[in-house]
């Protein structure tokens, strides 16, 4: 197992509990969505809880990737890991594909829900797998923002600066600006809020595309920030 | 040829670049260390040692000069595959001890079925092998400075780097781990040592270094740095005890009477008077050596000396 994977294996095994507790949360409210009481679900419940759940999927991946360095830093933990052959590119990519992973997984389970939502609402379920790869990429996009941020911010300003780099472009109504679908997050978040349950739903895969080179990019400007950060310096 | 471990004139200062308090924790500091041997380093708190050696790790760019590990500029990841770290503040992840040696040797690229006998001998090797599926997270401090010296030593390292390795270590862990130190250079691995404990220092490095204000005050081999040149022993025999008690002031402890020989120390100044005084009154020299000090000692008066005490 190269080290990146195993380092990625140990950050889930870590934040196991806050993963475990995510994936409750995201069940317990499709059994609150459903309406198991009546004989259907009522589509604006489950349209509510299609879009809520599907941004609240990306925030929390950026709360995992924004407290990675923090931690480790605060705990000291981060000395032993970068006195191995690990480069500090490695050390970033780590709680990324951790994230990723954790991302997925919480993307197949919202989509199972999904789907059973809108059969018991009696919708079409067509818009779900597109949406579905959306807030995977959606997800790893808000990881890797946060994780560039948290490189030389606190997790919690960090985290305050993912959000509004999503949503900056919004409160400036930008989205008919031409350069919109280049805006980090920014046509993933359209997409998410704008979701209509209808059947010609289609992937959207330029979108997915930016969002995931955009990824990389975000991961290279953390690395160089971070190649040059002092890790032994205490952190609060 | 360079050394093991290389810095030259390196000076780190703390602070931001545009803030007015900067501290300066290393200035100018250069130092070779030689394959093979063990090397004390000393200082008192926040003499800089910590500094010195997160700068060769890469944790920290120094502020200026530079320095090199087994041959390549600090910083560089492939090389510290051949090193073994064990810091200060050891702080682990709640797995169970094996495995968490596995880890550690995993990030060094070391293969499974390699990982898998290592952690046992390492285990072993600390004296944790009862132990080894426990959380290690959870073990007691000195407990866990044995999983972080093994942790250092899993990937059979060329250089070991140890900040405080016995500083929560019970007498009799100190005893096993200065025996696995000695023995680690015995099989040929160079180990830079840096230590409060002065006794275990003095006991088994070939070279030391004293810190003091990010300064290198001292550098020495051992031997070399105990031996006083400004004092020399005295031992005679076939004179009165208290022969010297008057005549010389530069005597400065009281002979002592044993089987008949007397020992005293003297000054370099007067030692030609008093080998003089022991032939006048027919007595016969034994041995005439330079005192040898506590590196206790060297590190107080040295260290007071710096800091203008």
């Amino acid at each position: 197992m190269s080290p990146v994977l195993r380092m990625a294996g140990n950050f889930l095994r870590e934040h196991r509990w806050p993963a475990l507790l995510l994936f409750g949360w995201i069940a317990l409210l499709a059994l609150a969505s459903a309406d198991l009481g009546r004989q259907r679900a009522i589509p604006g419940d489950v349209e509510f809880y299609i879009v809520q759940q599907a941004i609240f999927i990306c925030v929390f991946s950026a709360f995992l990737a924004a407290d990675a360095i923090h931690n480790d830093r605060k705990s000291k933990r981060i000395l032993l890991v970068l006195s191995k052959a690990i480069t500090r590119p490695e050390y970033l990519l780590a709680p990324l594909l951790g994230t990723s992973v954790a991302a997925i997984a919480y993307a197949l389970l919202f989509d199972v829900c999904c789907l059973w939502l809108t059969d018991r609402a009696h919708v079409a379920g067509a818009a779900i797998w597109p949406l579905t790869l959306l807030v995977i990429a959606g997800s790893i996009l808000a990881a890797a923002v946060a994780l560039f941020f948290s490189t030389f911010l606190n997790p919690y300003v960090a985290i305050a600066a993912t959000v509004l780099l999503f949503t900056g472009p919004g409160s400036l109504h930008l989205q008919h600006n031409g350069w919109s679908a280049w805006m980090p997050g920014f046509p993933i978040l359209l997409a998410m809020i704008d979701l209509k349950l209808t059947p010609d739903a289609t992937i959207q895969w330029k979108a997915i595309s930016i969002a995931m080179a955009q990824s990389v990019i975000f991961w290279m400007m953390a690395a160089a920030v971070f190649n040059r950060r002092d890790i032994a310096v205490p952190v609060e | 040829m360079p050394g093991v471990l290389d810095f030259n004139s390196v000076t780190k200062d703390y602070g931001s670049s545009w803030s007015r308090r900067r501290v300066r924790a290393l200035d100018g500091f250069t130092l070779s260390l030689e394959r093979g041997e063990i090397f004390g380093f000393l200082g008192r708190n926040g003499a800089g040692k910590t500094t010195a050696i997160h700068l060769a790790l890469g944790f920290m760019r120094p502020t200026s000069g530079a320095g090199h590990l087994l041959g390549k500029p600090f910083g560089d990841a492939a090389t510290r595959a051949h090193i073994g770290f064990l810091p200060e503040n050891v702080a682990l992840y709640h797995r169970p001890a094996k495995k968490l040696l596995r880890y550690y040797g995993g990030l060094n690229g070391m293969r499974p079925r390699r990982l898998q006998l290592r952690s046992a001998e390492v285990l072993r090797q600390v004296g944790l092998e009862l132990e080894a599926n426990r959380n290690a997270a959870k073990f007691s401090r000195g407990m866990q400075q044995r999983i972080g010296l093994a942790q250092a030593l899993i990937n059979d390292p060329e250089l070991l780097i140890l900040d405080e390795p016995t500083s929560a270590l019970d007498p009799l862990a100190r005893v096993t781990m200065r025996e696995l130190l000695l023995e680690a250079n015995r099989a040929g691995k160079t180990i830079f040592l840096s230590s409060h404990q002065l006794s275990e220092i003095e006991m088994i490095c070939h070279r030391v270094a004293i810190l003091d204000q990010g300064r290198l005050i001292k550098l020495g081999k051992t031997d070399d740095l105990l031996v006083s040149h400004d004092r020399y022993e005295v031992v005679a025999r076939g004179i009165p005890a208290n022969s010297f008690e008057h005549s010389l002031p530069q005597v400065s402890s009281l002979p002592l009477d044993r089987d008949g020989r007397v020992q005293f120390t003297v000054a370099a100044s007067a030692q030609r008077d008093a080998l003089q005084r022991i032939w006048s009154l027919g007595g016969e020299v034994l041995s005439l050596n330079p005192v040898r000090r506590s590196l206790e000692e060297v590190f107080v008066e040295l260290t007071n000396k710096g800091s203008g005490a």
